[in-house]
């Protein structure tokens, strides 16, 4: 088994780099080949693995030894249990439907071989992420799937707003990965080894452990290591205040946008405070921390989902808005409960970002949605699972997103920990406005008028069986993921050994059925009726009134338009700030104290003294005896009398 | 019988007198030479007196070392001295200034 | 006092006078001179410490040889002692004072009995049948022989720096250049001339 395992994320990997040397030799047809054949092997070997887990077969060990110093042991090795297992399989498949569409969605781009060794590269980088057996291997996986969405955001490096993008999400992210590595340093520090289960099971004995600051504060360590890891999950799952990359990095290409930063990477925050549930099972406040500011993610980014007009940003602030809502999830401690929001979300997001790629495809790269209408007729099947796509985000029973949702929702209605009675009400205005800007893009994109100005003549229409394919085979899954998976995870049983948690307290409503009757009698789901019935009134039936709203509380939106001014915010503080701290340390640092003082003022210093001293060299021998003969009696008295 | 001290206070003397010699002699320097090989049998004068009163033989051979390197000293510096004669038709050394800072 | 001391003090004094003469006459020759009578005093106090090598070497090598070429040098350089002795007092105080100092200094080491005839009794003399020589050469060439190699080495490098920096070549001297002479051939010495044989008038005649 072994062997499958190391196979896995290397098929990914050689599929990259043959694709990535040979590319340009080899031919576009022979180059995706090879792209989807490594990956599709991946995927089935990911299969194989699970089936393994679920009769029980665990696996943790090291396989490769790349380092040691100072009695810690820097290893490759893989755990493999159930949380590994489902990330596995979901990375890779929604990874597989992502090269498959891309042959559609990229066709006619000069960079497609090199797109697709991009891609290639991203999935080894994912699984070697979920896959690792320690911090390290967490961390290479954690910063080679930065590193490769920075050059997918980068893609079409020619326009200047992609490269600003791209290096705005790699900036955030650093800013992130500070904390991840001072959390991981941390680790080490205390437990004194990087390996996850060593860390575990030596956790429950370091929880009084503290920490006293130079002010007189006594810190848990415990929590100071959580908190400073969930840095690192905020800056790579885009959680409040480190979010401003997410949106930006629609510059990148579509699919892109479907498999990096909705499915995959922007969960692996998720997933890796879920990995280390142990440790936040110890530190109520990391957990308080995490729940409030998973529940400013989910309610402030969907309402700024309600005023973009660019197709992709849209589904991008939905996305940030569900991360909020696994964020939540894991705040109020049930952590398997957010794996499993995070499973569905990861099958109908890739689905709606697919989608709005499809409808961006067919109307030649049109991303603007006020130009948009009436697709329906032209684009059914993209229509059709869209629909499918957004009664999931919805959370309209009986599709994935609902279980997952209401899971979330009633966990935090049962959590006791500071902070979760106004999380509690945020999630529930979430759902109304997620409910809201789904349908308002359903309405608007495919519904309405058509708009005049889309050029009749070039025709839309559906694009071909590799767009349309990867739809079909993710909705499929957006609509049963839910039902099949609920009652595993909730019974506790799925997750039993890889997460650490509490029973989680979500009444008996363990299973499919008992949770579709509940649901429908309960808050959430009027909610998100209430919010579908909203978008269907203000832009089918009275398409004025959203204008009419706008400029009523024009406040209200303006502040959403510039989304809540955070960029605006750190273009001031952190922008101009450093480029002010930059220009006085370049002025008074290099030009003053390092060239000014020290590099010249040596030389000036050495040149005044040497002015000095110089008259002592007459260069007549006889000055020099003296001193010789001066120096000697001064030496004798020295011994005599000192 | 005479003490180990008086030869030593001789040296002394020796010492101090080629010390003058510097001091006066300053401009020329053949004497600046001779002082110097003053300076030298002074510290023989020492190593011969302490070999004989302590009774150990390798005084008298540094002695002897310190003759061969000041034959060897006084002749290389004669010939600096003829060459310097032969080039600036001066032996003061208040000519010989061109290594001022 | 018998000999030994007499002796003694007698060639001390006359080695501090010729001392100070060599660092305050005039003429350099006479400095040379006294020098001479310096080492020659010293050479017989050497003597009295049973150094009798030391001795004959000092007056050998230094009054037979290094004074000699000083003599030369001195000899030899037209040397303007007017303007090597201004301002020659200009520094005797300081001179005096400096002097003053170290031999105080040395005095009051020397003089405080560390040296004393009680600290340290003159060893008696020894026979007829002792040689200097012998046991110096002893020393010389077991414990002391790599320095001694040393020595001659320096003594040779010495030579060779002594020539080399003040040879010159002068113009007009004869020197036999062996590679030329080597070189010649036939056709460098001897011309053959062709010519038809004549006869002279006086030939005819006869």
């Amino acid at each position: 088994m072994e062997l499958v395992y190391l196979l896995i994320p290397l098929a990914c990997l050689g599929a990259a780099v043959a694709v990535g040397f040979l590319g340009s030799v080899v031919g576009r047809v022979a180059a995706h080949t090879i792209a989807i054949a490594g990956v599709a092997i991946s995927f089935l070997l990911s299969i194989i693995v699970a089936v393994d887990v679920s009769q029980g077969h665990h696996f943790n060990g090291a396989i490769y030894t790349w380092g040691q110093s100072g009695g810690v042991v820097f290893t490759v090795g893989f755990l493999i249990d159930e949380l590994t297992a489902v990330m596995m399989v979901v990375v890779t498949f929604v990874s597989l439907m992502v090269h498959v569409y891309t042959i559609g969605y990229m066709a006619k781009d000069p960079g497609y071989t090199r797109f697709f060794s991009y891609i290639g590269l991203f999935t080894f980088a994912m699984l070697m992420l979920v896959m690792a057996n320690n911090f390290l291997q967490l961390f290479f996986g954690w910063e080679a799937v930065g590193l490769v969405s920075y050059l997918l955001i980068g893609f079409w490096y020619e326009r200047e707003s992609a490269i600003f993008a791209n290096l705005k999400a790699f900036l955030v992210n650093r800013v992130g990965d500070l904390g991840f590595l001072l959390g991981i340093a941390g680790v080490l520090f205390l437990f004194g080894s990087l390996d996850y289960a060593t860390v575990f099971e030596a956790a429950p004995q370091k929880e009084t452990a503290t920490l006293v600051s130079p002010m007189g504060y006594e810190w848990q360590w415990i929590t100071l290591i959580c908190l400073l890891l969930f840095v690192g999950a905020m800056g790579k799952s885009a959680q409040v205040p480190l979010h401003v990359w997410l949106p930006d990095s629609m510059e990148g290409p579509t699919p892109i946008s479907a498999l990096i930063h909705a499915a995959t990477m922007v969960t692996a925050g998720i997933f890796m405070v879920a990995r280390m549930s142990p440790l936040f099972e110890l530190s109520e406040t990391a957990r308080s921390v995490v729940l409030m500011i998973g529940a400013l993610t989910a309610l402030l980014m969907a309402l700024v989902g309600l005023v973009q007009t660019d197709i992709k940003r849209v589904v991008a602030y939905s996305t940030l808005s569900q991360l909020g809502y696994m964020t939540v999830a894991l705040g109020a401690s049930a952590y398997s409960i957010a794996i499993f929001h995070l499973t569905t979300h990861a099958f109908f997001k890739a689905l709606l970002f697919l989608g709005a790629g499809a409808v961006i495809i067919a109307l030649h790269h049109e991303q603007d949605m006020r130009k948009m209408g009436g697709l329906r007729r032209a684009l059914p099947i993209t229509y059709g699972t869209c629909i499918v796509g957004s009664l999931a985000l919805s959370g309209i029973p009986p599709f994935s997103g609902f279980f997952s949702k209401d899971a979330i929702i009633e966990a935090v209605a049962h959590a006791t920990i500071p902070g979760a009675g106004l999380t509690y009400v945020a999630v529930l205005i979430g759902v109304f406005v997620t409910a809201l800007y789904s349908f308002r893009l359903i309405f608007m994109v495919f519904h309405g008028q058509r708009a005049e100005n889309l050029d009749e003549a070039h025709g839309v229409n559906e694009p071909g069986w590799v767009v349309t394919f990867p739809l079909i085979a993710l909705a499929i899954p957006s609509v049963v993921a839910g039902a099949i998976l609920v009652e595993p995870v909730l019974s506790g049983r799925l997750f039993a050994t890889a997460i650490t948690e509490p029973v989680i307290a979500t009444g008996s409503h363990t299973t499919a059925g008992t949770m579709l009757l509940h649901g429908f009698s309960g808050l959430p789901f009027w909610l998100a009726v209430a919010g579908v019935i909203s978008a269907w009134v203000l832009y089918c039936l009275k398409p004025r009134w959203p204008s009419k709203i706008a400029s009523t509380f024009s406040p209200v939106y303006r502040i959403l338009q510039r989304k809540y001014g955070f960029d605006e915010l750190y273009q001031c503080v952190f922008m101009r700030g450093s480029r002010y701290l930059g220009e006085h340390l370049w002025r008074t640092g290099d030009v003053k104290l390092i060239d000014g003082i020290m590099v010249n003022g040596t030389a000036n210093l050495v040149g005044r003294l040497a002015e000095i001293i110089r008259h002592l060299q007459s260069g007549y021998i006889y000055h020099y005896a003296f001193a010789m003969i001066i120096g000697l009696v001064v030496a004798m008295s020295w011994h005599l009398w000192v | 019988m005479i003490p180990l001290s008086h030869y030593l206070v001789l040296s002394g003397i020796l010492f101090a007198l080629s010390m003058i010699g510097i001091f006066l002699n300053r401009k020329n320097i053949v004497i600046l030479l001779m002082a110097i090989e003053l300076l030298l049998l002074s510290a023989n004068m020492n190593f011969v007196a302490f070999s004989h009163y302590l009774g150990n033989m390798s005084g008298q051979v540094f002695v002897f070392f310190i003759l061969t390197v000041a034959a060897a000293e006084a002749s290389i510096g004669l010939a600096i001295l003829i060459i310097v004669f032969r080039n600036r038709q001066s032996i003061n050394v208040q000519d010989l200034g061109s290594l001022r800072g | 006092m018998n000999f030994l001391q007499f002796s003694f003090y007698l060639f001390s004094v006359i080695l501090i006078v010729a001392a100070s003469l060599v660092v305050t006459v005039r003429n350099p020759v006479k400095a040379v001179l006294y020098l001479v009578l310096v080492f020659f005093s010293a050479a017989c106090i050497w003597l009295t410490l049973e150094a009798e090598f030391l001795a004959i070497v000092l007056v050998l090598v230094y009054v037979g040889a290094v004074m000699v070429l000083f003599l030369f040098v001195v000899m030899m350089l037209d040397i303007d002692v007017a303007r090597l002795r201004e301002g020659f007092t200009q520094y005797l105080p300081a001179g005096l004072v400096i002097a003053g100092v170290m031999v105080a200094e040395l005095a009051v080491v020397m003089l405080s009995g560390r040296f004393g005839l009680d600290a340290l009794p003159r060893p008696v003399a020894r026979g007829v049948d002792y040689s200097n020589t012998r046991e110096l050469g002893l020393v010389l060439y077991t414990d002391y022989v790599y320095a001694f190699e040393m020595a001659a080495l320096i003594l040779l490098v010495a030579i060779i720096a002594a020539i080399s920096l003040t040879f010159r070549r002068r113009g007009g001297t004869k020197v036999q250049v062996i590679a030329e002479q080597l070189r010649v051939t036939k056709a460098d010495r001897l011309r053959i001339v062709k010519m038809s044989s004549e006869i002279t008038d006086g030939e005819k005649s006869q």
